[in-house]
């Protein structure tokens, strides 16, 4: 756990945070992460007032964590004071449902088709726009009833994993979820699906740290027991794959038996593509790829550099034979999760993807390839160029007619 | 814990431990690099400087090695000019000269024994830097040290967005993204081109710029420019470690930002694993070979065993027992009582360990 007391007196105030800062490069009145986090937690611990909106701002891609020689929780620093900003009323409604993805897509996918034709209407938009403070230039993506298929039987000598699926492929993606225990199936892995909830990453983003609690608690309630039997979780998002890593043992760090189960979860999560390539290390991945022609574009979404795993999706998609993958290496998209979809952010959001769109457009791709849910709909909707996980892809390279 | 395998695994990403992984990676090997922080590159531009070399660094091959980083440079899209037989005389910010044999091309003009008239250009509300000051300076020791350049303190104002603080992070970031700023500016340093021979400007031209971009720019003045580093995070040094490291990574090199390495695990002879402090779990990262570039402040990572290097850049005790047969040091940590070594010791031995590496094959070779 990187957060704690020390850290503070461990800034020098050398700046390398805000060289890295996305929304520094994208916004020129933006403080800085060096500012918001260490610099102000300073008075903050005086008690003296020095809530700013500005807080609100940052997107939580922890690039300033990485880039500090010292390692100051930087980023933390700034979400316990976002969790503390005063927000005005219609923001403090949005963010609400925006800190409740699991909560909205219950409620979204009761009747989806009617969910979808509905946020698809411009007057809905236009007032969603006006009350609730979100873009009408966003579209928000298509709701599904969920199905993830069956979770399977746990075979004698057989290795097996429990996926998280997370709210996006939950409510959005099933289709995706059930590739993911296909692709799975493909190397000899058999797959139950976790019944948890949302992870909780969006209630901290919004600032709603008591709802993030929440979710911890639930999910650490929902993973333990197979956890302790020694299976190890697998997510397919980025995102909920960073907060069972972190989250859960920084939100419940001082909670004794809940710090242990937190902890003993955390190191049992895998990003699928890690997962795949230890298998690959081992020599156990199923290396029957068909040849492919596509040329592809990698982004690497900033909570899968924040876990410390290196690139595996790059070089897991390197081996299908013939196909050729450029690795963007163009920053944050500035999508951010509900962020980009923030009615007073959209512009910063959009200027922060500028750098990954251009990148886009110069490599030219067939496809962009990632693994975070909503960088995908940043990157469709700032470059206009289809964006796909990887396990999609991978899966398609086992089977002859899936590639051209 | 999780292990991840590479041929070669280095720890640093300064100029010694980016040269060693360029030059493994050259050879098709599959190399890690872990680092926490830009290193030195904050505090200057990269700039080579002639200084002593120790005799078990081979400094016979320091062309060979020069000669690549140079070629990686280009590659990178930041070129180095100069040579080691050059000596130039490059202004600094506090008004001085550094002696310099190979800076990157955005620094390379200032040449101070070149009979010509330079314009120091301050920015108006940037607190950083001084021209007026760096102008009388320069002026001065340019005269005592015979040198030819004569310099004017110029100032040129730029709009500022309201309610921010100037910086030149500010400045590069605007330069990279924003072709009317680009303009601006032009437009701004205009005037002064009609009777000065040199643009002199605070390290400002951008933070992911390159030798295309620059060389637009200043074509567009029609006017020689360079670049003075400022105070840390020094713009002319974030640029190079940015295009260094985004040539490898796109390479395949891969590289662990971020984390500590918590030890390197020393048995039965060999260094069996660099372990980092990743998120949730430590990571223990698996090198056939390793390369420790990491400065010097990380001889506790060797033990109080370690005394100096043999001809293999390896780590020995007193007595002269090697350490670690596949590990290998290089940069600064090689000499931690001899200060810096100018980055020539940087580029030697870092090309060296990577060389020597390379030799050995690569079983985990890209696939």
């Amino acid at each position: 756990m990187r957060r704690n007391d020390i850290s503070l007196d461990n800034c020098l105030k050398c700046s390398d945070c805000v060289t890295v800062c996305p929304v520094v490069t994208a916004h020129p009145a933006y403080p800085g992460p060096k500012h918001l986090g260490p610099e102000l937690e300073r008075l903050r611990r005086e008690g003296l007032p020095c809530d700013t909106e500005w807080v609100e701002y940052c997107l939580g891609c922890h690039r300033c964590d990485l880039a500090c020689p010292n390692q100051v929780d930087v980023s933390g620093l700034i979400a316990a004071a976002k969790a503390r900003h005063q927000k005005p009323f219609l923001r403090k409604m949005r963010d609400f449902w925006f800190a409740r993805p699991g909560l909205l897509g219950s409620l979204l996918t009761i009747a989806p088709r009617l969910t979808n034709l509905l946020l698809g209407l411009k007057p809905v938009r236009l007032l969603m726009s006006r009350f609730l403070k979100i873009s009408a230039k966003r579209r928000f993506p298509a709701y599904v009833a969920p199905d993830l298929g069956p979770s399977q039987a746990a075979e004698a000598g057989a290795a097996s994993v429990l996926f998280f699926p997370g709210c996006a492929i939950r409510y959005n993606q099933p289709d995706l979820g059930r590739k993911v225990v296909q692709l799975l199936q493909r190397n000899g892995v058999r797959t139950t699906i976790a019944t948890s909830g949302c992870c909780g990453l969006p209630a901290l983003a919004n600032g709603d740290e008591a709802e993030a609690k929440l979710r911890a608690r639930a999910g650490i309630e929902s993973l333990i027991e197979a956890v302790s039997s020694g299976t190890r979780i697998v997510t397919a998002c980025t995102s909920c794959g960073h907060m069972l890593k972190t989250g859960f043992a920084d939100l419940l760090g001082d909670e004794g038996e809940l710090a242990e189960k937190s902890r003993k979860i955390a190191e049992s999560t895998f990003d699928l593509g890690e997962f795949l390539m230890g298998r690959a290390d081992q020599g156990l991945l199923n290396e029957a790829f068909q040849p492919s022609s596509l040329r592809l574009a990698y982004h690497a979404p900033c909570h899968q550099t924040s876990q410390g795993i290196g690139r595996p999706w790059f070089h897991l998609l390197r081996r299908v034979p013939g196909l050729r993958i450029e690795d963007l290496d163009a920053g944050c998209c500035g999508m951010s999760g509900t962020f980009g979809f923030k009615e007073e952010k959209y512009p910063v959001s959009m200027a922060v993807g500028q750098r990954l769109f251009e990148g886009i457009r110069d490599a030219d791709p067939q496809m962009v390839v990632t693994e975070c849910a909503t960088c995908r709909m940043q990157i469709e909707h700032g470059s206009r160029v289809k964006a796909i996980h990887p396990a999609e892809l991978l899966l398609a390279a086992y089977s002859e007619q899936g590639q051209s | 814990m999780e292990s991840y395998r590479f041929d070669l695994v280095v720890v640093g990403a300064g100029i010694a431990g980016l040269t060693a992984a360029a030059a493994a990676a050259a050879r098709g090997l599959r190399v890690g690099v872990v680092n926490a922080g830009f290193g030195l590159f904050v505090f200057g531009a990269g700039c080579v400087e002639s200084r002593q070399l120790l005799p078990n660094e081979a400094p016979e091959k320091l062309g060979e090695a020069i000669e690549f980083f140079c070629d990686l440079t280009r590659r990178a899209g930041c070129p180095f000019r100069g040579g080691l037989d050059e000596r130039r005389h490059l202004p600094t910010i506090m008004g001085s000269f550094q002696t310099i044999a190979l800076a990157p091309f955005y620094l390379w003009n200032g040449d101070a024994a070149a009979q010509v008239r330079a314009a120091v250009v301050g920015i108006k509300g940037l607190s950083s830097f001084d021209a007026q000051f760096a102008t009388e300076r320069l002026n001065h020791n340019a005269r005592r040290q015979d040198l030819n350049t004569s310099y004017v303190a110029r100032e040129i104002e730029l709009s500022w967005m309201p309610g921010t603080t100037a910086t030149t992070l500010q400045l590069a970031n605007r330069f990279d993204r924003d072709a009317d700023f680009r303009r601006e500016l032009q437009q701004a340093l205009e005037p002064i081109t009609r009777d000065t021979d040199l643009i002199i400007l605070p390290g400002m031209l951008g933070l992911r710029s390159g030798l295309n971009e620059i060389s637009d720019f200043e074509r567009a003045l029609d006017c020689p420019l360079c670049e003075l580093p400022t105070l840390p995070p020094s713009v002319p040094g974030v640029r190079l470690s940015n295009a260094i490291e985004r040539y490898l990574r796109k390479s395949g090199v891969e590289f662990f930002s971020g984390f500590p390495v918590r030890k390197i695990d020393l048995d039965g002879g060999r260094c069996q694993a660099v372990q980092i402090d990743a998120p949730a779990r430590p990571l223990r990262l698996v090198g056939d070979e390793v390369i420790l570039a990491s400065g010097q402040f990380s001889a506790p990572l060797l033990g109080a065993e370690f005394f100096g290097v043999d001809g293999w850049l390896r780590p020995i005790t007193r007595s002269g027992a090697v350490i670690a047969e596949n590990l290998h040091v290089a940069g600064a940590l090689l000499r931690s009582t001899g200060g810096h070594g100018g980055n020539e010791r940087a580029i030697l031995t870092g090309y060296r360990a990577g060389m020597s590496v390379a030799g050995q094959g690569g079983r985990h070779a890209a696939e």
